[in-house]
């Protein structure tokens, strides 16, 4: 805005320098003009004002030609000039010179207006400059707030490097959540196309599960209705069986009553039978009272004559217990009188045994018998002393019989040393011998040998006749033989001598191997006996039994196919009864024989009855048995549990008053009760004293009774 | 019973009698002894000097009748060379025991046959009789150590006959039957002079 505001000053200015170099052009205006300043407005007008410049210009080299040309003239113009010439020339020098002046004129002018000009562009210059400082000013502010937009900027553009980072890093994660959720939607595509199969198979089983349990439902729903049906049918029945039942509890518990009513009724009839015959009972005692007062007199007399007896009982006791202990001291005293008894008689026999024997000794008195005694020992001892000194010589005897023995034994082993060395010796000796005599030999043939020779020398000395030569050779040629047979004896006769051993070891080989041949041969024989024997069995076989030449016949009856056949028969009898019988298994066995079951059951059915009619039977004559012993003997009797019974008195005060008794190996034995314990006195005196149940009863039942039946009375 | 026609004179015919009257005592006795059939079934006879017993039970009277009947013919004409009596277990058909009665053909008093114009033989009947008791008594001496028959049998009687001979009615052909791992006992023989009798029982020895 300045500067439009400048730029129209700056036109202001100009338009009337303007105006008058378009009027009268300045030559030099453009040049002069150069100098202003760099502005661009300036410079546009200065351009316009170049651009006259120069159309100024395009004449100045003509104006700047013309000197030149006039110096070349002036130069070049020696020959005289023409008179149009000169003229025309002093015209031109004319106008030039006035165009000259003018043209100073113009300059001065401009010089002027230069001067205004710089005047002017000074201020404009100052204005400029200020409004350049102020320009500075804004740019500086400029600059300031462009560093602080730019600070901004830096700011702004590391928020943005943060934000682009985290923008990175947030798309990193985001491109793996991404990966992530990709696979697993992958994933749960592949399922749920996996679902979708199986979910078409399941839909298609429910389907086909879903028709049949419609079929199901179908038959289920009429099996309801006809269920239904049945269940009226059961209902209504149910219901006449409830109303039957009904009556029939009713009608139970009237019976029941009724029973009730009858039971008590015949309790009480029984009590009043029980009152009758306690009436009865008592009525009779009644009667009897008279009776029953002579014998109490009578009892009370026994009773004192007892009470004597008793005491006179005491005192017999005493003296009885006196009497015992007498015996009982006197016992070992008489022990004593029979063991020396005992004693004595055998102290007898023994004497009586040493008298017979001294008698037999014939000595009479004692002193005798000592002395005899004496002599004897004496004699004793010295035949004990000639008995030592026998045996000491007998000992004497013995040893030297043991070495002479001894000695004995060595002389024999000598000797038979001495046998066996000459043995040896013998035959040594004959093997001396025969070596003597193979010496000997040996000596005949040197001997003959040096004869022969001998002969030799002399024939040979003799003469040399040929045919005695020839003799002689033959001679000596036999006796060589001879010397030859000779050493070949020798030699056979020590083949003989080493190898006899071998040879008997050989024969006894021999002999074993021909025994064995013989034993084998045997066999060999025997086995050929079996073969022949064999043979001949199997030739008798063919013989007999022919039978290519026979052929085998049979009645076709035979037992044995008779026997086949019925077997089979038999079988298959068997068989079909078999399968009858499975059969009417299976259709189950009531059916297959009906009478039988129906004969059974009625069996079973009577069977049955007579059981019930035996417990009755059994059940009434025990309670007949209990009444019976009830009213005999007053007690009732109840078996609490194993060998346990319980009795209660029928005159017992209350249910209470009971005894127990327990059944042992020994016999029976009471237990102690509440009751029992009041009954400390017979206890006492008929248990302990007497040993005896049976009266300790009675005893208790009389109590009782004179206790029930006075008790009133008084 | 045997025919005898004359004194120590025996014909063909009447010596195969003798030989099937044997055969019919010895069956007879092997039955009764092997306990094929209960005892009360079987009835005392004397014969050969000696007690036998005969099966009373009408089947097994009329088998021997027609058996014998006909065996008669084939031995008269020399048709037969063996009878076997073959005890076999009923239940699986298995041979237990067999008696081979071997007929054997003599040819009696070649003399008193040309005498005669026809085969005769000349031995002694007591003789004979003497012969066949002592067989019988061997057979019932047999049961001492023939194996104990402790299943349900049953018997029959194999004719071996010669090839030519013709099947008659009522008969058929047969297998021969073998026992495995027989024993053999060669019972005594004895000869009409003009058939000769051996006895042989082959029994299944038990290891």
């Amino acid at each position: 805005m300045a500067k439009d505001g400048d730029m129209s000053l700056f036109k202001d200015v100009i338009e009337p320098f303007r105006r008058a170099i378009n009027t009268d052009p300045p030559k030099e205006a453009s040049v002069k003009l150069n100098f202003s300043d760099n502005n661009q407005s300036l410079k546009e007008g200065l351009a316009n004002l170049l651009s006259l410049g120069k159309r100024k210009s395009s004449i100045d080299p003509k104006d700047a030609a013309t000197p030149e040309k006039r110096v070349r003239t002036d130069s070049n113009v020696s020959a005289p000039p023409s008179p149009w010439e000169a003229k025309r020339l002093k015209i031109d020098l004319i106008a030039a010179k006035a165009q000259i002046i003018k043209l100073e004129a113009r300059v001065t002018h401009q010089h002027t207006i230069r001067k205004e000009m710089q005047i002017l562009f000074e201020e404009e210059k100052a204005s400029l400059i200020d409004q350049h400082k102020r320009d500075e000013r804004a740019l500086s502010d400029m600059e300031e707030r462009l560093q602080l937009v730019r600070r901004r900027e830096q700011e702004l553009k590391d928020e943005y490097n943060q934000v682009l980072k985290e923008h990175r890093e947030n798309k990193t994660n985001w491109d793996k959540e991404k990966c992530e959720l990709n696979k697993q939607l992958a994933e749960l595509k592949d399922k749920l196309l996996e679902a979708n199969v199986s979910s078409k198979d399941q839909i298609s089983e429910m389907k086909r599960d879903m028709d049949e349990l419609l079929q199901a439902l179908e038959g289920a729903q009429s099996e309801v209705e006809m269920l239904k049906k049945e269940v009226t049918k059961q209902t209504s029945r149910a219901e006449q069986c409830v109303s039957l039942k009904n009556q029939l509890e009713k009608q139970t518990f009237e019976l029941q009553q009724v029973t009730n009513k009858l039971k008590e009724l015949e309790y009480e009839k029984d009590s009043y039978k029980d009152w009758q015959q306690q009436a009865k009972t008592a009525q009779k005692r009644l009667t009897n009272m008279a009776e029953l007062e002579k014998e109490v007199a009578r009892l009370r007399a026994t009773e004192r004559s007892l009470r004597d007896a008793v005491c006179n009982k005491l005192l017999l006791e005493e003296q009885v217990h006196q009497l015992t202990s007498r015996v009982d001291a006197l016992q070992p005293v008489q022990q004593e009188l029979h063991e020396a008894k005992v004693k004595l008689a055998s102290l007898e026999s023994s004497l009586e045994e040493w008298q017979s024997a001294a008698r037999a000794h014939g000595v009479e008195h004692a002193r005798a018998l000592a002395a005899a005694l004496d002599s004897a020992f004496s004699s004793q001892l010295t035949a004990t002393t000639a008995s030592s000194d026998a045996q000491s010589q007998l000992a004497q005897l013995t040893e030297e019989i043991a070495t002479v023995k001894y000695e004995r034994d060595k002389a024999n082993s000598k000797l038979n040393d001495l046998l066996t060395a000459r043995k040896n010796q013998e035959s040594l000796i004959h093997r001396l011998q025969k070596r003597l005599l193979l010496v000997t030999r040996e000596r005949d043939s040197y001997r003959q040998q040096l004869d022969c020779f001998e002969k030799e020398l002399t024939v040979t000395l003799c003469g040399e006749t040929g045919v005695g030569s020839a003799a002689l050779l033959s001679a000596r040629v036999e006796q060589l033989e001879k010397s030859l047979q000779g050493y070949r004896d020798l030699l056979a006769t020590h083949d003989q001598a080493s190898h006899a051993k071998t040879v008997e070891n050989l024969r006894a080989e021999v002999s074993k191997w021909r025994d064995e041949a013989e034993s084998a041969k045997r066999d060999v024989l025997k086995l050929k006996t079996q073969r022949d024997a064999l043979q001949a069995h199997i030739e008798r076989i063919d013989a007999v039994t022919p039978q290519l030449q026979t052929k085998v016949l049979h009645l076709t009856d035979n037992p044995a196919a008779e026997a086949q056949k019925q077997v089979q028969s038999d079988l298959e009898a068997a068989q079909e009864e078999i399968k009858r019988l499975k059969a009417a298994l299976r259709e189950g066995g009531s059916r297959s024989c009906p009478e039988e079951t129906q004969h059974l059951k009625q069996q079973l059915e009577n069977s049955k009855i007579k059981l019930k009619r035996m417990k009755e039977e059994f059940t009434s004559s025990a309670q007949e048995y209990r009444d019976v012993c009830y009213m005999l003997l007053g007690y009732k009797i109840d078996r609490t549990g194993h060998k346990n019974y319980r009795i209660s008195n029928m005159y017992a005060e209350s249910a209470d008053e009971y005894l127990t008794f327990t059944l042992c190996d020994d016999g029976i034995e009471m237990v102690h009760t509440e009751y029992s314990t009041s009954l400390t006195e017979l206890v006492e005196l008929h248990l302990h004293q007497h040993g005896s149940i049976p009266l300790f009863l009675s005893a208790l039942t009389m109590d009782l009774f004179t206790k029930a039946t006075i008790q009133p009375v008084e | 019973m045997s025919q005898q026609q004359t004194k120590n004179c025996i014909t063909l015919r009447g010596s195969a009698q003798i030989i099937c009257e044997y055969l019919k005592y010895a069956i007879n006795s092997v039955l009764f002894q092997r306990g094929l059939y209960p005892p009360e079934t079987f009835k005392a006879e004397q014969q050969y000097g000696i007690t036998l017993l005969l099966s009373d039970d009408p089947q097994i009277k009329s088998f021997l009748t027609n058996l014998l009947t006909q065996s008669e013919e084939w031995i008269i004409n020399k048709k037969v060379s063996k009878l076997s009596l073959v005890i076999l277990n009923v239940a699986n058909k298995e041979t237990l025991e067999c008696w081979d009665f071997n007929v054997q053909y003599e040819d009696g008093d070649v003399a008193l046959s040309k005498e005669k114009n026809e085969t005769v033989g000349s031995k002694d009947l007591k003789k004979i009789q003497q012969e066949i008791r002592d067989v019988m008594l061997q057979v019932a001496a047999t049961i001492s150590y023939l194996p104990f028959l402790d299943c349900r049998c049953s018997f029959d009687v194999l004719v071996h006959a010669k090839t030519d001979c013709d099947v008659p009615e009522k008969w058929a052909e047969a297998k021969p039957i073998a026992i495995t791992n027989a024993q053999n006992v060669q019972l005594k023989m004895f000869s009409t002079s003009l058939h000769k009798m051996e006895t042989v029982v082959s029994y299944k020895l038990v290891d």
